[in-house]
This record gives structure tokens, C-alpha cells and sequence, in this order.
């Protein structure tokens, strides 16, 4: 758009004046030029917003640096993708490997895919089971608890309670110091394990603590945790 | 290692997709994290959570409704409310926890953006306008201590607000 040499030397006072600081001699000029121009009031369209946002920032934050996300929360979240990435494709095997009937060759395929998990996963560290103790009748809420570089995760298998209602789980470490692991909701008929992940480490993890609806379970783990299994597993299936 | 995720149509490319968006937008997201949770590790937490999130759902992103930033900060916003409601109903906040935000959630979003496009534009343009808008100091004053005529400093608040619009229209902002 071509600026009329009149319109620049009025435009650059928009600012001044959308800040409402354009005083005297200069204000009466610049309005009476609005009154004749499109083009600048185009433009003083533009900024007003800009001039309106302007309160809700605070100098003394922007000042100072913008906070950084320490370096090693990318790898974090790749490996967190990695993991859920082989557990999801494990499950998925796994089905496929209860579904068929185990005839000759594909039950010998089956068996070398397995083999595969077996040797590629693990990483040697053990699970912990935990089962939530004291809860209503007919309500059964377990935990698997897998240690990992970034923490823990955390694979819940909820029962018995309302279709849809609302999950949140965290873990409680040393001081009674809560960190979140995430939400799901239960819904029956479907896949009833849910995989979250938190930053607390199983060593440091004290409790599981599950907030289900207005309810709230929470499940002390045991000190002597229990070796990985396999064959476990492959009962939830 | 043998990777076993691969028989998933697109998962690596997801995978690596989200690698290239953490490394695009990772830093903006923890910056309005920690501007609304007010603490750093919850706004890891948050951080990890949101692109959890966004790989999973990874089908779900329609580049033609949105771009990835607005879609990511969408998920992170969820995020921070969950933890949010999280840190409210935690068993045991009393003794020694983290007390929640009291700052509303759209007014931190807000303000983190338009402190965001501050730190984003030139230091002449940011200068002037701390000075004389935040600070309130005459224009004669301020001209003077940067040995400038009144008129650039004038010029130059209307260049800041122009590229402060400029910045905030690349942060989604519209009319």
C-alpha cells in the first residue's frame, strides 16, 4: 500500500496516541487528520487491540529470560513414546497370538515373534503389582508399576465402576509429595488397562493414589517388589 | 535394538513427527507451563503429558483446522486444568503441598502471550515502550537519556506496537 508523504509523518504518532499519551498541539493534528483519513484509521485499527493487551503484561517478567525446559525433557518424552510405542504393538501381538487357533505353523510363527519381545524388551528391572485393598463391593482397581529412565509407568486395570467416569492417578513419593501420572476414564466393554506415565521414580514411589468419580483409593506398595512376569501378564489378556 | 512399533502405519514418521514439534514449540509451551502452573516441575509434567497426548491422538491432527501450535498449546491447556484439578483434590496438599493458581487460566494465557511477543521484538522498540507506557516517563525525558530526538522515540512506539501485532498474529492472535 502506497503512504501518502502527509499520512507518514501523522502515522508514526499512532502509537503515542493508541496509548492514549499523544498530548496538545499533536493530538488535535492527528485527530483532525483521522477524520479526513481511511488509510490512518485503518492503521489505528491495527493497533488499539495491541495498546488494549498491553496491561496484562508485567515488565519484570519479560525483562528477565524466558524460562527454558530442561535439556533433557526431549529425551524424556521419546523414550516415554518409544515405550508406549513396543507396549502397544506388544498387546497387539499378543492378541493376535490368543486369537488363533494354534495351528502347526503359525503357532511356530507366533512362538518366534514372542521370542523376539522377549529377547528385544525388558529391561530387567522388576515390576511391581499393586492391588488396591478396602474398596466397594464388586469394585476391583489393580496397578503395574514398570521403572523406567524418565520414572514410572504406571498401567492401571479398573472394574466396577460407572462407564465413563473420570480417573485421575498419581503417585505419592518420600513426604507424602504427590506427582501426577494422568487421567483416563473407565469405559466398559473396551480395553480396561490404561498406561500413564509419571517422573517419579518406582524406587522413591510410596503409593498409588487413584481418584475415580468423588472417590478416592490409595494403595501403599509393598517393600519387597515383585519380579517381572510374563506369565502374569498374560492372564489380563 | 529391534524395533517392534513398526508394522503401525506412519507410527515412526509420528514418532519423528513429534521430535520435530518438540523442537519447534517445546520451548513456548514450558514458558506458558510455568507461567500458569508457577512451578517448574509441574510444568515438565505438563509438558511430557501434552506430547504424550498429542502422539497418541497424532491422527486426530487436521493441519487444515489448525496449525500444530495452536493444536498443541489446545492439549497443554487440558493438561494444566487436569493438573490443576489434580493438585486440588490431592490427598495430603495441606501438609507442605503446592497451593493451585489462582490466576484464571485465559488470563494467564494472555498475559504469557503478550509477554512472550515482548521479549520477541527488537530492544529499541521494547525499551521505549517499557519506558514510557510501563514505566510512564515523558517522552522528552526518555529521549534525552537514549540521545535521540522525541520524535524517533514517538516513531518508534509506533514501529514497537506494529511488530507487537506482527508477533502476536504469528501466536494465533486475531481481531
Amino acid at each position: 500500500m502506497k503512504i501518502r508523504n502527509e499520512c507518514r509523518d501523522w502515522r508514526e504518532l499512532l502509537g503515542v496516541y493508541a496509548l492514549g499519551q499523544l498530548e496538545g498541539d499533536e493530538r488535535a493534528g492527528l485527530e483532525a487528520h483521522l477524520e479526513g483519513c481511511a488509510q490512518c484509521r485503518a492503521e489505528l485499527a491495527l493497533l488499539e487491540p495491541v495498546a488494549r493487551m498491553l496491561p496484562h503484561a508485567d515488565p519484570e517478567r519479560f525483562e528477565s529470560a524466558a524460562p527454558q525446559p530442561p535439556p533433557e525433557l526431549g529425551a524424556r518424552i521419546a523414550a516415554t513414546i518409544a515405550g508406549e510405542q513396543q507396549r502397544t504393538a506388544k498387546r497387539r501381538r499378543r492378541r493376535v497370538f490368543g486369537g488363533f487357533a494354534l495351528g502347526g505353523a503359525t503357532a511356530a510363527l507366533a512362538a518366534v515373534v514372542l521370542a523376539i519381545f522377549v529377547l528385544g524388551g525388558g529391561s530387567g528391572e522388576p515390576e511391581q503389582h499393586v492391588r488396591f485393598a478396602s474398596l466397594p463391593q464388586g469394585v476391583k482397581i489393580d496397578a503395574t508399576l514398570e521403572p523406567h529412565a524418565y520414572g514410572t509407568e504406571i498401567r492401571m486395570y479398573v472394574h466396577g465402576i460407572a462407564s465413563g467416569t473420570l480417573c485421575t492417578v498419581s503417585l505419592k513419593g518420600p513426604g507424602g509429595v504427590s506427582y501426577p501420572a494422568g487421567t483416563f476414564r473407565y469405559r466398559w466393554g473396551e480395553d480396561s488397562e490404561a498406561v500413564l506415565s509419571s517422573a517419579l521414580d518406582l524406587s522413591r514411589t510410596r503409593a498409588v493414589v487413584v481418584q475415580a468419580g468423588e472417590r478416592t483409593f490409595v494403595a501403599p506398595l509393598g517393600r519387597a517388589p515383585i519380579a517381572a512376569n510374563t506369565q502374569l501378564e498374560e492372564e489380563s489378556t | 535394538m529391534i524395533q517392534l512399533g513398526t508394522s503401525t502405519r506412519g507410527a515412526l514418521s509420528r514418532e519423528r513427527d513429534v521430535r520435530e514439534a518438540y523442537a519447534a514449540h517445546s520451548g513456548e509451551l514450558y514458558g506458558f507451563a510455568v507461567r500458569s502452573l508457577g512451578d517448574a516441575g509441574l510444568a515438565e509434567e505438563a509438558v511430557q503429558e501434552t506430547f504424550v497426548r498429542a502422539w497418541r491422538a497424532g491422527d486426530r491432527f487436521d493441519p487444515k483446522i489448525g496449525s500444530l501450535r495452536t493444536w498443541l498449546f489446545a492439549i497443554l491447556r487440558n493438561v494444566v486444568i487436569d493438573l490443576g484439578r489434580a493438585r486440588a483434590v490431592r490427598p495430603g496438599v495441606a501438609e507442605g503441598g503446592i497451593e493451585p493458581s489462582v490466576e484464571p487460566l485465559e488470563e494467564a494465557l494472555l498475559s504469557w502471550q503478550v509477554e512472550e511477543a515482548m521479549r520477541r521484538i527488537g530492544d529499541d522498540h521494547r525499551r521505549v515502550i517499557v519506558e514510557t507506557y510501563y514505566r510512564g516517563r515523558p517522552y522528552a525525558e526518555v529521549a534525552e537519556e537514549l540521545g535521540v530526538p522525541e520524535g524517533t522515540i514517538k516513531s518508534r512506539v509506533y514501529y514497537g506496537l506494529r511488530a507487537l501485532r506482527v508477533v502476536l498474529e504469528e501466536m494465533g492472535y486475531e481481531d
